[in-house]
Parts: structure tokens; sequence; C-alpha cells
């Protein structure tokens, strides 16, 4: 249970998505003017991180790993598909939105409305299927291991674009130098703000 | 815009998803010989490299390698006989735990009283830049050239890694200092030190 | 002529559009994964935006995307094979970052919005341009790194010994990944204030 909290604080302040790694930055950058539009694309993220990520820690355990097919058949102890997992986890996570956004419409047209304009970008944000690619490097030992990764991820993620979007908010008022404009400075408050995040590596 | 059958789009799919599959398959199996040839190069050169021969270069260190070291498992762990670079003889062993957030794994040099440590080096597959992955560090893979692996009754301790100033009641020659800011990948290369080279202290066949 | 040329300074997808920062900065503390990732991403976005445009006329526009993802994974499964296989050092310290080219948004935008209305040849001139482009700001920013915070280029020293007998320090500052944004917020600074002073 320890390892599990652990995972998780970990993944959510210092090996941080955006701040630790860059992933996800584009739609980071794009969808941050508000922070109520960042707190909802902030927990699609989230959503899609902890349900895609076990999933496809499923798929790299009972299909790809070397030796993973063994429960089929012992034959197949040798069997390494790993170079196969890019093109399995995409799909896997193509699947799930498309999955999602359809059950999510289905059964809550409220939350439909606040997710759904989401759902697609997701698909082709780096952060989600980088969350899969490090689970698979890290190797977990449980299912509940890599969600607790993948949670944690998420909030992580989440945290920073509201906390970005809201400094944006703020920028609008002040006086930036003209040449480096809204974008040059956006890079560079992601900086700052990295380097703080960088304090927590002492925990 | 055409408009296009569900029979078509199946089919398209599949067709797709097969051509792939046939061509993927053949990427990864036509450059299988030459991966596995990397990955035994980088072994050899870090069983060299902490056997005191320094950096190797990819051209010799297969060949070196072949000069110094022969495989000689021991109880089903996987040892080599080397020749270190200073002349001596010595015994290599493989390690391999847990680090922080994946495998990490190393070569172990003893000294012909496999009580002393010539030299380690280690690996890891994902702990974190700038804390963890220091246990790759010269700075830290050398404080353990020395070192003990048995306590002054000739008994089994292994070499502790433990943080600086803690853990008082283990002797200088048993311990190396821990990295600051990455305890939990240390405690993972002490653990693996204790459980992979416990076996030497039983074995027979290593005299 | 001209239009292909857009993506190297007026049009750069980085600095200008913001897209593909994702993977872009984690691989720039060293000269070295930065040309090598740089490379990728121009073979994986030209040669998928010539594929796309090649049977651009026989796909279902209702699983367009699934095509592109499928098209686009099969080409970086072989870079990452083929990186492996030649460059094994390089590919250790690009880890997951070459699955990450899959969801550069570089790709995907050039996917969308060139190849799938273009005929091959130009789509391929296309992909190569938008990935020089994003080549080019990798690399700038890598030189600036190594150099300034490991004191090497390409792993050679570069900084002379007597400097650091004098007292001079590598700028530690520049390994840590978040100095890699504020730097690419400088390049913007500076092109920025070039284009204005053309006008």
């Amino acid at each position: 249970m320890r390892e599990l909290a652990d995972i998780f604080v970990r993944s959510v302040f210092i090996d941080n998505m955006i701040f630790a790694y860059f992933l996800g930055m584009c739609s980071y950058l794009a969808v941050s003017k508000n922070v109520k539009t960042a707190f909802g694309l902030g927990i699609a993220v989230c959503f899609v991180l902890a349900v895609t990520v076990p999933v496809n820690y499923l798929m790299d355990k009972y299909l790809l790993q070397k030796g993973a097919l063994v429960w089929l058949s012992a034959s197949f102890a040798e069997v390494d598909l790993s170079y196969l997992s890019l093109i399995l986890f995409i799909a896997v996570i193509a699947g799930i939105v498309q999955l999602l956004e359809m059950v999510i419409e289905r059964f809550s047209p409220a939350l439909y409305q606040a997710l759904g304009i989401f759902l697609p970008l997701i698909a082709v944000n780096c952060a989600i299927l980088g969350g899969s690619l490090f689970m698979q490097e890290r190797h977990f030992p449980t299912v509940a291991h890599s969600l607790s990764y993948a949670f944690g991820s998420g909030i992580g993620w989440l945290l920073a674009i509201v906390a970005f979007a809201a400094i944006r908010e703020r920028l609008k008022y002040s006086d930036i130098p003209k040449p480096l404009g809204e974008k040059g400075i956006a890079y560079i408050i992601t900086g700052l703000l990295g380097i703080g995040f960088m304090a927590f590596l002492g925990i | 815009m055409k408009n296009f059958s569900n029979r078509y789009i199946f089919l398209y799919i599949t067709v797709l998803v097969a051509v792939i599959a046939v061509l993927l398959t053949a990427v990864s199996l036509g450059l299988k010989p030459r991966r596995e040839a990397n990955q035994q190069v980088e072994k050899a050169q870090q069983i060299l490299r902490a056997a005191g021969y320094g950096e190797v270069t990819k051209a010799d260190a297969l060949r070196m390698f072949g000069e110094a070291a022969s495989r000689r498992d021991i109880d089903g762990h996987e040892c080599y006989d080397i020749r270190c670079a200073d002349g001596d003889s010595g015994l290599v062993v493989f390690v391999e735990g847990k680090g922080l957030w994946g495998p990490i794994w190393g070569y172990v040099v003893l000294a012909s009283d496999h009580a002393t440590v010539k030299g380690v080096t280690f690996s890891h597959k994902s702990e974190t830049p700038g804390l963890g992955d220091r246990i790759t560090s010269q700075e830290f893979t050398q404080s353990f050239i020395g070192k003990r692996i048995v306590d002054k009754d000739g008994n089994f301790v292994s070499v502790s890694v433990i943080q600086k100033g803690r853990g008082g009641n283990v002797a200088e020659e048993n311990r190396v200092d821990a990295i600051s800011g990455a305890t939990l990948t240390s405690k993972g290369v002490n653990a693996m030190l204790h459980d992979q080279l416990q076996f030497i202290e039983h074995s027979e066949s290593v005299k | 002529m001209k239009q292909y040329l857009g993506p190297l300074r007026k049009d750069n997808p980085v600095l200008v559009q913001t897209l593909g920062v994702c993977s872009a900065l984690a691989v720039t503390a060293q000269l070295k994964p930065a040309v090598v990732m740089a490379l990728s991403v121009m073979v994986v976005c030209s040669v998928a935006n010539f594929i796309i445009s090649l049977i651009r006329n026989t796909i279902p526009p209702r699983i367009r995307i699934i095509v592109q993802l499928l098209v686009v994974s099969t080409l970086v499964i072989m870079v990452d094979q083929i990186l492996q296989a030649y460059v094994y050092e390089v590919s250790k310290m690009l880890s997951v970052f070459v699955g990450l080219i899959i969801t550069n948004c570089i790709i995907m935008g050039r996917l969308e919005a060139f190849a799938l209305s273009h005929s091959p040849f130009p789509s391929f001139v296309d992909g190569l341009m938008n990935g020089i482009g994003y080549g080019l700001v990798l690399v700038v920013v890598a030189f600036f790194r190594e150099l300034l915070g490991s004191g090497t280029l390409w792993n050679y020293p570069v900084v002379p010994q007597s400097w650091y007998a004098a007292g001079y320090l590598n700028n530690g500052l520049m390994i840590l990944p978040p100095m890699a944004l504020i730097l690419v917020g400088g390049l913007i600074w500076i092109l920025n204030s070039k284009k204005s002073s053309v006008k």
C-alpha cells in the first residue's frame, strides 16, 4: 500500500508529465487561455490515462512481453512481440477514446457537454501515449501499481495546466516586451514553473 | 467526397493491418542479429570497465573480453573468471535487482580472495535522470573499490549502501555512501548486492 | 518553391505554430541525441506525408485518423528498430521519445493539412521541410545546452582547460529540462524582433 502511495506522489510532483518530460505540451499550450477549459481538459486527460494505462499494462503483460504468451501454450515462451507495442498501444488508446466518447454521450449528456470537445484531442496527446510507454519501461509488478502511476500522472498534468492557465489569465494585464509575445512568454513561464517543481526532487 | 461502403472500410483496414504486420515482422527479424550484437558489446564493455580496463572502444571490446574473461557459472549464478587490468585474476559476478522505477543490474569484480571488491559497474533501465541514474557515475562506482563483502571475522555482510552519517555500527570497509536525493534507488542497489552476492559464502566451488 | 521554405523560419512548426514541442525538448541536453531525433522526425514526416498522399483517394474519411496513426506508427517502429541496430547508445538515450514521434503534432498536422489534398511529391517536400524546421530548433537548443551546460559539443570538450583553471564553471542549470523551454522562449523573442524590424 505504501508503495502505491509512493508511486502516486512521485508521479504527481517529481516525475511530472509536463515539467519533467514535457509530454502533452501541444494541448497544454493551446488550451490554457482560461482556467475553466484548462480544468476540463485536465480532467479528461486524467480520466483517459487512468483507463488506458492499466489496459495497456495487461496488453503488455499477456501479449507483448517476451514469454507473455505462455498462458496460451508453453511453446510460445520465446515469442517476443514487444516491437509491436507502439502500434498496439496507440490503437488501444484511439479505440478507448472513441468508446468513452460514445459511452459518455449516451449516459451522461452533462459530462459529455463538459468533456466532449476534448476527447478527440486526447487520442493524439503525447501525455497519453507517453504514460503507456513509461509504464512499459518501468515494469510495474501489478495492475494496481500501473493504475496508481497513471492516476498520479493525470493529476500532475491537471495541476500543471490549471496553474499555468491561472498565470496566463493574469498575464493579459501585464506589459510583455512586444517581440517576445504571448507564445514566447508561455514557454518561459513553463520553464520557470518547471524549475520550481524541481524543488520536489529532494523528497 | 466519395462514399465508402462498410464492407470496403472493413476490407481496407484488414489489408492495411496485414501489410503492416508483415513489414514490421520482417524488419524486426532482419535487424535482430545486429541488435543482439550491440547488447553483447555493451556487456563486454561494462565488465571490462569494472575490471579496471577503462573505456574500451566498441571495436576492441569483444576481442579483449574474449582474451581476458571466460564464463564460469557458479551455482546457477552468471560468473566470469577474468584477468584484471593490473594483472591479478578476479571473479566477475552478475547482479540484478530492482531500482525505483525499473530493473537495475551490474557486474561486481572480486579479487582472488573472493572478498575484496576490485570494481563495479551498474546499469539501469529508467531511474530518474540526475538522481537515480547517478548509480552509473564513476563517482559512485569508484567508491566501491577496495571495500570488502565480509567482516573482519570472515562472515558475509555484503557492501552496504547507507546514507552518510547513518548506520554507525557498519565498519568503514563494508559500506559506501548512498546517493543523496536518490534514497530508493540506493536502497535497491543495497538489496541487490545483499541478495546476489550471498551465494559466494556458501559455495564450495568458488574456492 | 517559396511556399516550401516557409517552415524553416516564417512558419516554423515549433516557434510559430507551437506544434510538436512535446518530444522536442526532453532530448536536447546533448547535441548527438538531438540530431538523431531531428533526422528521425524528418524521415518519418516526409515518408508518412508521401505514403498518405499516395493512398489519399482510397482512404475512407471515417477512418482516416486511424489509417494515419497506423502508417505513422509503422514508420516509427521501423526507425526505432534501425536506431537500436545501428546507433545503440543514442537509442538508449532517446528511450521512449522515439515512440512519441507518433503523437508529434507536426506529423499528424501536416498529414491532415497537406498530404490529404496534395499529390505525393509536393507532400514529400512539405514533410521534409517541416521536419527540417523542427530539427533546426532542436539542434540550436541542444547546441547551447551542451556548450554551456557541459562545456562539450558532440561529446568533445571545447571549453579549454585553462578556463576551468581560471575559475570557469559549467552552468549545471542548462542540463536541467526546464532550461530548454526558456531557451525556446528566447529564440521566439529573437525571431520576432528580427521579423518586426524587417517590416
